[in-house]
């Protein structure tokens, strides 16, 4: 019950994160948080689940989970940089025109 | 591990996760936002060695500590550039938005906390060899995919960042 209450503050933060900064790096870094808390939530549940005989491994899909998230961090610091060089601004209020 | 010792590493370990992550939201210095996400991270792995998943915990520490958080760095040299003093970000804090993320977080609560008494069943710590059975074996298509996707990613991380020349 306590990890399931710490996993939920977790993402609920990060959520909180996303919504009131301002700042990409700050936004990549707040859904970060909001990931790890739903990984802890995942690992905690799956302590308590018998391994032996299920369908699927708890540790290989926070695995594949962790793998992917990684991707997607990588993805989008690059696009960080990448208009931080063409505008010179990295807050989401310069980036409008991305709306399209 | 006696009960109180193992009590007290998870409420450490908790604090640390929530200290980390409201660094992460709150603290303006960016240099101190990546160390509360760089604790945060640490906790998160701590948080998987806790519950007996040490080869997750190793990897947590390897991709995320040691990848993720190091391209942060790299992004904030690359991106923050002030001419004096160091580089702060804003918030934009009102209600609306700490009431919604309050909402959002009890009502995450409310629907799992009933998996709790579901999964009740305490066992001991996964090998690493389920595990790696588990990812040659029936995760296999998943495992490969998500190599594919690492490959794909890395290929357009150069493409955006090294794709103009000025």
């Amino acid at each position: 019950m306590s990890m399931i209450l710490v996993a939920c503050s977790l993402f609920g933060i990060g959520l909180l994160g996303v919504l009131v900064r301002r700042d990409i790096i700050a936004l990549l870094a707040s859904v970060e948080v909001m990931l790890g808390g739903a990984l802890v939530l995942l690992v905690g549940l799956g302590a308590s689940v018998k391994h032996v005989g299920s369908p699927v491994s708890v540790e290989g899909i926070a695995l594949i989970v962790i793998v992917v998230a990684a991707a997607e961090a990588a993805v989008g610091l690059a696009l960080l940089v990448a208009v931080a060089r063409r505008r010179g601004a990295t807050r989401v209020e310069d980036l409008s025109e991305v709306k399209g | 591990m006696s009960g109180l010792t193992s009590i007290g590493l998870f409420w450490g370990l908790s604090a640390v996760a929530l200290l980390g992550a409201l660094a992460v939201v709150f603290v303006r210095d960016v240099m101190r936002m990546a160390l509360g996400l760089g604790a945060f991270l640490m906790a998160v792995a701590g948080f998987f060695a806790y519950y007996g998943f040490g080869f997750l915990a190793l990897a947590e520490l390897f991709v995320y500590v040691g990848g993720v958080l190091v391209l942060v760095l790299f992004a904030i040299m690359f991106v923050q550039r002030t001419g004096s003093g160091a580089p702060l970000l804003e918030s934009r804090i009102d209600s609306l938005t700490v009431v919604s993320s309050v909402a959002v977080a009890a009502v995450l609560f409310v629907m799992v906390r009933p998996l709790a008494a579901a999964f009740s069943v305490s066992l001991p710590a996964t090998a690493t060899q389920h595990l790696s059975q588990a990812l040659l074996g029936r995760l296999l298509p998943q495992f490969e995919a998500v190599g594919l996707l690492l490959l794909v990613s890395l290929v357009a991380v150069v493409i955006i960042v090294g794709g103009e020349r000025e």
